[in-house]
């Protein structure tokens, strides 16, 4: 199992567009991937689970991965992080 | 990850429109917190006997106490407000549109005390602010799965990402039965030991359905299609059909999932192709209810009553 903290740095913070785009992501790893933010831990496969975190810009997000392909699956979703998920040049 | 919460400041109950608070005295120190789920009334603490009055809880006057202090002469009351007041209290509330005397609202105020009030009578008062305090600080956790009501049975279906859970679950709200929350569903333990769950606020109603997108079930079915709340009864655990795997073949099988401490009948079914999954559990959930009501298992039954070649031989050759 690997982990690595991420912040939220795209000012619209995890809202419906940027969180489509990390569950399609994550999806297309077979490990089990979570996002853990304050007590709460979410399966970063789903979509309405991504949503329920209701995570703004400058929240530290934990990514956890524990499978095959963890480290891929940190390495590809901390760069949709750092890339503001696409959104913003 | 079950969480435990520490204070709920005071001032949150204002926000619940099922309590009818109509003024608030001392707003200042409304922020207040309350850490204990139960109400109390003073009742004898008014009269000296503190030993039971606990700070962190919320004190509800009713007509008793609000009696009590109006009839005290004036430096008994000022000496009976003290001593209580001085336990620092989180806050007061006050039923029955009760006046609250200038006095009080003094005393109170020294010893940082906010007090509202309610239009409400005290037993409704403290019946619906105790449900809401329980829910408040119960023990929660959030799991992954789609929570339904099938039956008049809370079932959590849960499984892998991508088995097909939410696609299941539509089909099971095509036949008419209720949603609660698909993907992720909010449990926490209420004041009878019951595990209820419901759906976070911003997902509520909402369901995704690869292909579809997100959508709104109570748009589309509409509002019987919907259920705010449910306890949970069964778990259906849907799992990659794995041929070296030995499944239930009799229907025997005890299992348990343990959540929050509780032990849920728990059904894993293994997914394969050419299985009908929403007609499949809609009959576990009826055996389910057969077995609840007193019914026999097929082997149980067997036992009882073996047929004549079990028992060695029939009478017609």
């Amino acid at each position: 199992m690997i982990e690595k903290k991420q912040q939220i740095i795209n000012k619209l913070g995890l809202h419906a567009r940027a969180a489509a785009k990390l569950s399609h992501l994550a999806n297309m790893f077979s490990s089990d991937i979570y996002l853990i933010y304050d007590e709460d831990k979410v399966n970063a496969k789903s979509l309405l689970g991504i949503l329920t975190l209701a995570a703004s810009v400058g929240s530290e997000i934990t990514l956890q991965a524990t499978g095959e392909d963890e480290k891929e699956a940190i390495e590809a979703i901390g760069g949709l992080f750092d890339r503001k998920f696409d959104e913003e040049s | 990850m079950p969480r435990e919460v520490k204070g709920m400041p005071f001032i949150q109950i204002r926000e619940l429109k099922q309590l009818k608070i109509v003024r608030t005295y001392n707003e200042k120190w409304a922020g207040n917190l309350v850490s204990h789920p139960r109400p109390q009334r003073p009742g004898l603490g008014l009269t000296g006997y503190l030993k039971h009055i606990q700070a962190g809880r919320i004190q509800i006057f009713g007509k008793t106490e609000a009696g009590y202090l109006h009839n005290l002469k004036e430096g008994d009351r000022g000496r009976c407000l003290k001593n209580y007041f001085s336990l620092n209290v989180p806050g007061v509330v006050v039923s029955e549109n009760l006046e609250v005397a200038a006095d009080w609202i003094a005393v109170a105020a020294r010893y940082n005390t906010p007090i509202l009030v309610s239009e409400l009578h005290t037993a409704p008062l403290i019946s619906r602010l105790s449900a809401y305090l329980y829910q408040y600080f119960a023990r929660k956790i959030k799991m992954n799965g789609v929570l339904m009501d099938i039956m008049g049975q809370g079932v959590l279906i849960t499984g892998a990402s991508g088995i097909g859970k939410s696609e299941t679950a539509l089909e099971l709200v095509n036949k008419g039965y209720q949603l609660i929350a698909d993907d992720v569903a909010e449990f926490y333990l209420d004041s009878n030991d019951d595990l209820v769950g419901r759906a976070n606020e911003v997902i509520k109603n909402l369901m995704e359905v690869r292909g579809l997108g997100i959508i709104n079930i109570n748009d589309i079915f509409g509002s019987s299609a919907v259920l705010e709340e449910k306890t949970l009864d069964l778990v259906i655990n849907l799992e990659k059909w794995d041929p070296k795997k030995k499944y239930d073949r009799l229907g025997e099988d005890n299992l348990y999932f343990k959540i929050l401490g509780l032990e849920v009948p728990m059904i894993a079914l293994p997914v394969g192709p050419g299985r009908n999954l929403s007609t499949i559990i809609e009959v576990a959930v009826r055996n389910f209810l057969a077995k609840k009501s007193g019914r026999k298992t097929y082997l149980e039954a067997k036992k009882e009553n073996p047929s004549p070649e079990a028992a060695g031989g029939s009478e017609v050759k």
